[in-house]
């Protein structure tokens, strides 16, 4: 009896002790919906006339949001040509206001007023008095309210955003940019306000440890009691099938206590990578007494158990090499003009990447929001994370400094416990004091052992740098930016130096603008109104009904680079990865349309993942060959290669090569010696040739490799007959390379005319094989031209295999001829070889071109047809197939044009 | 204890052998590598000379007035050294494009050697793509006109086929050779510090670049490049031609 009456009174005990605690715990409450709000494009505050705080708010806002949702600032009447345009632009303080009640029992309690993102500069009122101000671009504000709000009391909360530069710091910084994401003003994410005990976690960060399974989990303790305090601090950790639980004494009288405990999980436990993203979460449990109040608080957090490291080339991580490869982001959300903050926003972007077979994103001087960190641990990607640093952002100046130093601290602190991130770097392509950045870089080093660092991206390199991101090193370059008709080269021997070498901002091949995409910016904060003004320009240059038809061909031609382009840096054996720029489309910077996705992330339909993935995932089948165009006298000679950098090697690997027609016939066969290849590397596995004497008509063909029959790549290659005897006058067809009398009486005699005049003499730019580096408005270089467009269905091109593309067989037509300027003939003219121009410029080009001249027929091609002809298979074959068409009945040029354009482009 | 101490000595011994001077004793005259000589009144870019990354020789005859004139130029890309008959005048960058020539008054010949670097991206600041020099030229505000310009083939020509001989004082940009010996053939680094900017081929073979003003003082020489024994080093110095040494480093070195 006695006892169950003690064990009564124990259960009553315990249920008090768990109402308390319970009573103890963290409150909070959401702060999210309506406020009362007010611009001030005055700056009220810092004219010291009666600030926004003094009074009761005029108008309402919703939060969380930003200004622009609520059509707030100047409505923009510009349609600017390098960027998107915002539709209300808002730039300055702007005040947010809503009355609230601290609930009584608070009392005692810490008290916090919590925001998830905001941008950047965010301030606090009680009631008229400021009494926080907070500046970080990269994490949450948590402003200490508790000695100035009393519970039980209503307070008027004037918080104030300032979206204006706090710091002298590049404007295009993607943290704060104007120009890909937007430089918003407003509140993302959580926003709350939270009671806590005065006992508290500040701060909750795990070291793990693979070689015995274990994690360092440091807690600082905030104790605000000014007494001492016991009690103890619990730790339970949960995952998939694992749970485990684990606690120690704690003992303080100092205001800051760090808890430091080794707790070892077991053999169990699973390491975290790309092919096993396992995730933890511990949760730490404070619970202590000063004598007379409980205080009881929890915090928890998410880890993986894995450990970088740097390698001789690689970055290691769990002890093994891992290759990058990656996209640079660059905070590109045109759909809210902000940073998402929520899972399934970036759980998409996460299942992008894996679906291109990549496993690496680049924060380019941005660091991105909890749930990009939370999805990439989820879904193993590995981040590259920056702070808001370019250009001359380290040239002397102690308040920026300043912040850097505050910033790259607070970056470690937030996001340091989550497994994706893996690579720091201070910022982009920074110039100034190097001594600095060393600063920066040591110190993050010290602090936090969990990630790589790096100082610069692409410049100056300093000691403690554990990885390079860059263009080049001091053995050569290292990025690539367009690929080559040959496959026998790569960047190993330039990436060899002291530390990892990544190749930055790879690709950035630019595609002319799919005009389809203005539509998508209806309910947008900002719109495409640079591609209104590109597509009234090609209305009014007669070729708007070519548009669709620009974008698909320069469109695969970008897709035919990026394959090239990826592959030489996977042949790359001692390269770190690539970061490249990028799989989706910069809305800055000019505006560059080198995505294969548009900026929203949406596929343009120019190639699928699954055949993105046969050139860029884990393993990918590699070929090195000299050339893609033969003479059929030749033969294809193909050194494979396997880039395995997935999860195990491959063990007896069967490799396959076949070589198909255009019809998918399989022509020739056979199998490489089987062999276990190795993981971590890019292993040589033989070599095989293909004599093409048996293929008598000019055609494409295509190699293909695998390996087990579940790893596949192919590579187009051409194949021609040689041809003598070419360009030969006859009565009725005159070749000339000028445009003389001779030329005209036989114009006027109603006959043809070849023009074949030396680029030399054609006015006008070079043509090039590539499109655009980037795009034609911030880079207004050479060439000027987004590739190509082939009428491919003309007579002409009949014994000339090409797509309505230019391929690599066109290379050495291309990078031999002059782009003729075209807009001043008849509109109706459209030359068969059609050159794309600058979406800025838009006029019409062709590299050739037929027409009646004078009664006659006339073809022109500006296209060096005299340097050495013997190596130009594909030049040849396209004379060869003109000659046929000219000396053809099918020669019947439709478009009558004045003798005076031909001369408008010849230089003589 | 025994085998500690000797450890210690024979660490310290492969020290002594890392840290082993390379004296540079020979030198190749640059006039070796000159292409075809393009001339214009006024400066050409290097895209205008079909060089799209390496090295171009600016000549022009220059008629001083005093004992110190400012030299300026418009626009560099990206580094230059300038050589007034032979002599070291000082370095131009993009960032720093004024230099005072010191001479008694008389006429010269100007000699500007300039590296382009490759293209680079360089953001905001730089939106076109010129390389080398362009612009004006100016000596105490007067331009500069009917130029010379040489390209030089630093990268592409055969190391093998330079013809060196015994170094004398001039200080003028050329290549130097130097040879080293291994006991066995290891990565390294080789330290660069005093020399200004320029390259290095190790047994033929091409191994980096330098730069005096970068915190990166070496570059690493994998071991694939090096042989037991007897190595040969050739060096294309730009700026500091007075430099007579390199070291070899069992790390990197960084200022």
């Amino acid at each position: 009896m006695n006892i169950y009456k003690n064990l009564t009174c124990l259960l009553l005990m315990l249920f008090l002790m768990q109402a308390c605690a319970l009573k103890a715990q963290t409150v909070s409450v959401d702060l999210s919906g309506k406020w009362k709000f007010q611009t001030d494009v005055m700056d009220f505050r810092r004219g010291s006339l009666s600030p926004r705080y003094n009074h009761v708010l005029q108008e309402e806002i919703q939060l969380p949001g930003i200004t622009d949702d609520y059509k707030i600032g100047y409505k923009v009447p510009y349609q600017y040509i390098d960027r998107l345009t915002r539709k209300y632009e808002y730039m300055g303080p702007a005040w947010y206001q809503r009355d609230i009640e601290i609930p009584a029992a608070w009392k005692g309690k810490k008290i916090f007023m919590y925001f998830e993102r905001t941008h950047w500069l965010s301030s606090i009122y009680v009631d008229t008095k400021e009494v926080s101000a907070i500046d970080y671009i990269s994490v949450p504000h948590n402003h200490d309210l508790t000695n100035f709000v009393k519970p039980g009391k209503t307070h008027r909360i004037t918080v104030c955003i300032d979206n204006r530069f706090q710091y002298k710091t590049h404007k295009w910084n993607h943290a704060h940019t104007e120009f890909t994401q937007i430089n918003w003003n407003g509140i993302l994410g959580e926003m709350k306000l939270m009671a806590i005990d005065p006992v508290y976690i500040e701060d909750l960060q795990v070291y793990p440890n693979i070689a015995d399974k274990s994690i360092k989990v440091r807690l600082q303790v905030n104790n605000e009691t000014k007494k001492q305090f016991k009690g103890k601090a619990s730790f339970t950790i949960n995952g998939k099938s694992y749970n485990l639980k684990n606690e120690l004494a704690v003992v303080s009288t100092d205001s800051v206590t760090v808890v430091e405990a080794n707790i070892p999980i077991g053999k169990n436990a699973k390491l975290w990578d790309e092919f096993n993203p396992n995730v933890y979460e511990i949760t730490a449990q404070l619970a202590t007494s000063d004598g007379k109040t409980n205080y009881q608080h929890e915090k928890a957090t998410t880890f993986g158990l894995r450990e970088v490291k740097q390698g001789k080339n690689h970055v290691v991580l769990n002890n093994r090499p891992i290759h990058l490869r990656g996209n640079v982001e660059n905070a590109v959300f045109p759909k809210t003009g902000h940073v998402p903050v929520d899972d399934a926003s970036w759980e998409r972007i996460m299942l992008l990447m894996k679906d291109y077979g990549m496993n690496h994103l680049r924060f380019h001087s941005w660091c991105p929001p909890k749930a990009a960190f939370r999805m990439a641990d989820k879904h193993g990607i590995y981040f590259e994370v920056e702070m808001p640093m370019w250009g001359k952002d380290a040239e002397p100046d102690e308040d920026r400094y300043n912040f850097f130093r505050r910033e790259m601290r607070a970056i470690l602190k937030e996001y340091g416990n989550h497994p994706s991130f893996v690579l720091y770097c201070n910022g982009n392509e920074i110039t100034g004091n190097f001594d600095f950045i060393e600063e920066l870089t040591s110190d993050a080093i010290k602090l936090d052992s969990r990630h790589l660092f790096s100082g610069s991206t692409a410049r100056t390199r300093v000691k403690s740098d554990q990885y390079y991101v860059s263009q080049q090193t001091n053995k050569g370059p290292v990025k690539v930016y367009e690929g080559l008709p040959n496959t026998d080269w790569d960047r190993s021997t330039e990436s060899d130096v002291d530390v990892p070498v990544i190749s930055h901002e790879s690709g950035q091949r630019c595609v002319y603008p799919n005009f389809e995409e203005i539509k998508k910016y209806a309910n947008s904060p900002v719109e495409a109104r640079n591609f209104e003004v590109f597509r009234d320009m090609l209305r009014k240059n007669g070729m708007l009904d070519q548009a669709n038809d620009f974008f698909k061909a320069s469109g695969a031609l970008t897709v035919l680079e990026y394959k090239a382009v990826i592959e030489a840096l996977l042949r790359s054996s001692k390269s770190a990865g690539f970061q490249l720029l990028s799989i989706n489309d910069f809305p800055g910077q000019g505006y560059a349309p080198v995505g294969i996705l548009d900026p929203f992330w949406d596929s343009k339909g120019l190639v699928t993942p699954e055949k993105f993935r046969e050139f860029c995932a884990p393993t990918v089948a590699l070929l090195r060959y000299e050339k893609s165009s033969f003479f059929n006298s030749e033969t294809f000679v193909g050194k494979a290669e396997v880039y395995n950098f997935s999860n195990a090697a491959i063990k007896n690997a069967k490799l396959k090569w076949w070589i198909t027609d255009a019809s998918g016939k399989v022509l020739q066969k056979g199998n490489l010696k089987s062999q276990t290849i190795a993981n971590d590397n890019v292993s040589p596995v033989g070599e095989f040739s293909i004599p093409l004497k048996g293929i008598s008509t000019s055609q494409k063909l295509t190699v293909h490799l695998s390996v087990n029959d579940q790893i596949k790549n192919s590579w187009d290659i051409w194949v021609y007959p040689a041809h003598e005897n070419l360009m030969k006058s006859t009565a009725e067809v005159l070749y000339t390379h000028v445009y003389d009398d001779a030329a005209k009486k036989q114009l006027a005699l109603g006959k043809s005319v070849v023009l074949y005049p030396a680029p030399a003499d054609v006015k006008g730019r070079k043509s090039m094989f590539h499109n655009h580096f980037w795009n034609p408005i911030m880079f207004a270089w050479a060439p000027m031209t987004i590739g190509n467009l082939v009428h491919n269905d003309q007579p002409m091109f009949k014994d000339f295999t090409t797509s309505y593309h230019t391929d690599w067989q066109w290379w050495d037509i291309l990078n031999n001829a002059k782009v003729i300027e075209m807009q001043s003939a008849p509109e109706k003219l459209r030359p068969f070889i059609q050159v794309i121009d600058s979406y800025d410029n838009n006029q019409k080009l062709g590299i050739g071109f037929e027409a009646i001249v004078n009664g006659g027929k006339l073809l022109v091609l500006a296209v060096d047809t005299k340097t050495d002809m013997d190596k130009r298979p594909a030049t040849q074959q396209l004379l060869y197939s003109i000659d046929n068409y000219v000396k053809s009945g099918k020669f019947s040029p439709q478009v009558n044009v004045d003798e005076k354009f031909i001369q408008s482009f010849l230089n003589k | 204890m025994w085998r500690k101490i000797a450890l210690g000595v024979t660490m310290l011994a492969s020290q002594t052998l890392m840290a082993q001077e390379i004296v540079f004793n020979q030198k190749a005259a640059l006039a070796q590598v000159y292409q075809k000589a393009v001339e214009a009144d006024g400066l050409l870019p290097m895209n205008d000379l079909n060089v799209d990354f390496g090295y171009v020789l600016y000549l022009a005859e220059i008629t001083t007035q005093a004992e110190s004139e400012d030299l300026e130029l418009e626009n560099v890309r990206d580094y230059a050294s300038v050589y007034v008959d032979g002599k070291l005048q000082g370095r131009l960058t993009d960032n720093h494009k004024k230099i005072v020539i010191k001479t008694t008054p008389g006429k010269y010949l100007l000699q500007i050697y300039v590296e382009n670097i490759g293209r680079i991206t360089y953001g905001p600041e730089i939106t076109d793509n010129s390389k080398g020099l362009f612009g004006e030229v100016t000596l105490d505000g007067n331009e500069i006109s009917n130029w010379k310009m040489i390209p030089l083939n630093i990268k592409k020509f055969p190391i093998k086929d330079l013809k060196f001989e015994s170094r004398k004082e001039a200080a003028t940009p050329g290549f130097y050779k130097g040879t080293f010996k291994l006991d066995e053939a290891k990565k390294t680094y080789l330290d660069i510090s005093g020399w200004g900017m320029g390259e290095v081929w190790i047994n033929q073979k091409y191994v980096g670049s330098y730069w005096e003003e970068e915190k990166q003082r070496s570059i690493l020489i994998p071991a694939e490049n090096l042989m037991q024994g007897e190595n040969e080093i050739v060096v294309f110095e730009l700026k500091n031609n007075q430099q007579k040494t390199m070291k070899l480093s069992q790390t990197p070195v960084f200022k």
